[in-house]
């Protein structure tokens, strides 16, 4: 299985190709489910090296919900929300994610504000 | 490796120690044929099973076994024995393990010339050995044997394979092995108790062993134990029949142990805080106390025996009514007045003593499922379980378990449940189902998008489907209401409602019998299996009339059920719920690949990945 060898590889652009070449065998069985998953973590991956180069904190590895938590605590509202738009989180998930977020980073005045 | 009495095992309705010392002279047979000190090397995930066949004391006094070790990759300790002894599964890694611990002992050398063995549990494979030979270790082997292991005594009506992964093995990955081992103790268990004339079978892995158990007969040639059978039926019950019972959450005391803390071989883990005593905590060393303490339980404990199968509501009752006998024996003493009556309190003491303190054992496993149970996280899933098997609005996304994620809970809980869903619908929507796997992959991460289709590939999700459940739920009254926790009067009391439609299944069977439900077995997957064995005319049990089930001497009929892929504590206590009724005129045995719980099933269904940390540049 592609996915399971993506794990074992170090570098993130190897790991984008053989996600990639996974997304071709799904195409060719027609999982389309499995095929629009596997381009959104290949999205989700470049967007987390971008965060990565930007802050120079790590995102590697986090799932999505995971990489919005972080960004909260650290405040980082334009990428939370572009994220939000970019992967349809719903609203009742995100407002939950984002209460708990806040909590745990004790950021009382932000919470304060609903 | 924990010594536990067996004298228990005799006391059910099959003499199951004949089963036991059965495996205890073969193991006995295949150590002895190495002469002089012996040093056993046991493969982890085999001391749990042994122990229940084979005291540790018992090898040590009467075969020269001196020195037990784990197999670890660290090595052997030195010991002078003259004879190593490892004793393995037929995994790869395991062999890995042990090539190293050769090699590191031959680096060493010695004075004492050793001699090295190797047991294959429960048979040898090809690759395996194959493997030693790379390491170039394979020489070094005095004999390589294999002890068949079959199924393992648990207790007086249950026997185990504690093979985990049969399930997903046989469902996923296609690999028959463990039903052949299946097989094979059956016919063990045939050529001991005698050939069982009916046997009855519902799903694919169940015709698989039938046909197989066909063949074996067949090579046998003929060459029968000569024995008036004691088995009079075996039913096996392959788990894709019943894949929803599992799944809920038990109620039994002993299920919910099971649920909770993980029985494994029959014994358990309890965090320690509960069970130690004032005095213990000043003489104890801090990390002595932080240590789990292990519990074994069986029915050889009497208070046990009688709390296991019981609905966990129906305990403290129980338990407290105990407590007031118990004090009330002790104040004996005070009535007595004669030497007679003294040395009649004198010799019940040890009994009473014994008594207490499982007492005691039971009541703090007791406080502590009840802390588990008076959650609100195990409340709120609890009736958001009732709401799907009772059919309420299944075919929605619902409410409850998309909080849950939400919150990041447990993807094990999350996925129970979203199962229970897909099964109780007849499968999901697509429009739902893909909502929710989404919602998975964003929230716990895209590397359970394999797990997620190993799920739908053993059919625990799927998209939607013929109706099929509604049509079983009336049928097979799998939901009864009004059910009586203290004092039952249905199986149903074991899901506090729910009763699991294996077991009603083996209640149809043996009254009135199968055909009456024709309808329903051809809705379930898999074939149905019915063979006749037959059986020589000397041999044949004498009964009073052939055709009716009960016989009229008041002579019990005996089933074996064998669960492929796994049974829960849950349905083992609806089982012997059903064995005791009076009219039922029908004794159980259960066999089982595993004992199971839902969370331990699916997680032998996840895909474990533990990626590479990236490298950043």
């Amino acid at each position: 299985c592609k996915i399971l060898r993506s794990y074992t590889m170090e570098h993130i652009e190897e790991r984008a190709k053989v996600l990639e070449e996974a997304t071709n065998c799904f195409h060719r069985c027609k999982n389309d489910f499995a095929v629009k998953q596997t381009e959104e973590q290949v999205r989700l991956m470049r967007i987390q090296r971008r965060l990565e180069d930007d802050s120079g904190r790590s995102y590697a590895d986090l799932s999505l919900q995971d990489t919005l938590h972080q960004l909260i605590v650290e405040g980082n509202t334009t990428w939370v929300d572009k994220l939000r738009k970019d992967f349809k989180v719903p609203e009742k998930r995100f407002w939950i994610l984002k209460i708990n977020a806040l909590a745990y980073g004790e950021d009382w005045m932000e919470l304060e504000r609903f | 490796m924990a010594g536990s009495g067996a004298a228990h095992l005799h006391l059910g309705k099959l003499n199951l120690s004949i089963l036991r010392d059965f495996y205890r002279r073969e193991f006995l047979e295949c150590i002895d044929k190495c002469t002089g000190t012996k040093a056993l090397v046991w493969d982890d995930g085999l001391t749990g099973p042994f122990g229940l066949i084979a005291e540790a004391s018992m090898l040590k006094e009467q075969h020269e076994v001196e020195r037990m070790f784990r197999l670890e990759a660290s090595g052997l300790p030195s010991s002078n024995v003259q004879n190593i002894i490892f004793i393995t599964r037929p995994k790869l890694h395991l062999m890995e393990i042990i090539a190293q611990c050769l090699l590191n002992e031959e680096m060493k050398g010695g004075f004492v010339r050793k001699e090295f063995y190797l047991v294959f549990v429960p048979r040898k494979s090809l690759l395996c050995e194959k493997k030693l030979k790379e390491q170039g270790v394979y020489g070094s082997f005095a004999s390589v044997e294999e002890f068949n292991l079959g199924l393992i005594p648990f207790d007086s009506d249950l026997l185990s394979m504690e093979t985990e992964e049969s399930y997903r093995e046989c469902y996923l990955e296609n690999d028959f092995t463990s039903m052949f081992f299946a097989a094979q103790s059956l016919m063990t268990l045939q050529a001991l108790y005698g050939s069982i004339p009916y046997i009855y079978g519902k799903g694919d892995c169940a015709k698989q062993v039938v046909d197989m158990m066909r063949r074996m007969k067949m090579e046998m040639g003929g060459v029968e134990a000569q024995i008036t059978p004691q088995i009079d039926n075996l039913l096996i019950i392959d788990r894709t029949v019943d894949l929803l019972t599992p799944l809920l959450s038990q109620l039994t005391y002993e299920g919910l142990i099971d649920e909770i803390f993980n029985i494994t071989n029959t014994s358990v883990k309890l965090p320690p805080e509960k069970f130690v005593t004032a005095e213990d905590k000043k003489n104890a060393k801090e990390e002595a106390l932080s240590e789990p303490k292990k519990f074994i339980l069986n029915s050889a404990d009497e208070l046990y025996a009688e709390l296991r199968d019981k609905n966990f509501n129906a305990v403290g009752v129980i338990v407290s009514r105990k407590a007031k006998t118990i004090t009330a024996e002790y104040d004996e003493r005070h009535s007595a007045k004669t030497v007679g009556e003294m040395k009649q309190f004198v010799s019940k003491l040890p009994h009473l003593q014994a008594m207490r303190s499982s007492l005691g054992i039971h009541t703090s496993i007791a406080e502590l499922v009840k802390d588990f149970t008076d959650s609100d996280e195990f409340l709120d899933s609890l009736r958001c379980q009732q709401e799907l098997i009772h059919g309420i609005d299944t075919d929605k996304v619902n409410p409850y378990i998309e909080d849950c994620m939400a919150r990041k809970e447990s993807l094990t809980k999350v996925l129970r449940l979203l199962c229970i869903q897909s099964m109780c619908n007849d499968g999901l929507k697509p429009k739902v189902l893909e909502y929710y796997k989404r919602e998975i992959i964003q929230t716990y991460g895209f590397e359970h998008l394999v797990t997620l289709s190993h799920l739908e590939k053993s059919g625990f999700l799927r998209p939607h489907s013929a109706r099929t459940y509604q049509v079983v739920r009336k049928t097979m009254r799998l939901i009864v209401e009004d059910i009586n926790e203290q004092t039952p009067t249905d199986i149903a009391y074991v899901y506090s409602g729910y009763a699991p439609l294996s077991v009603r299944l083996a209640q149809t069977l043996a009254r009135p019998g199968w055909r009456s439900i024709t309808e329903v077995l051809n809705l379930l997957p898999g074939p149905k299996v019915e063979e006749v064995q037959q059986i020589p005319m000397g041999l044949r049990k004498r009964r009073a009339s052939v055709t009716s089930s009960q016989s009229s001497t008041g002579e019990q009929k005996l089933t074996l059920v064998f669960f492929l892929g796994g049974v829960t504590q849950a349905e083992v206590a609806a089982l012997r719920f059903l064995a005791q009724q009076d009219d039922g005129g029908t004794d159980y045995v259960i066999a089982t690949t595993s004992i199971i719980t839902g969370s331990r099933l699916l997680d032998s269904l996840r895909e474990n990945i533990q990626p590479v940390k990236l490298n950043p540049f």
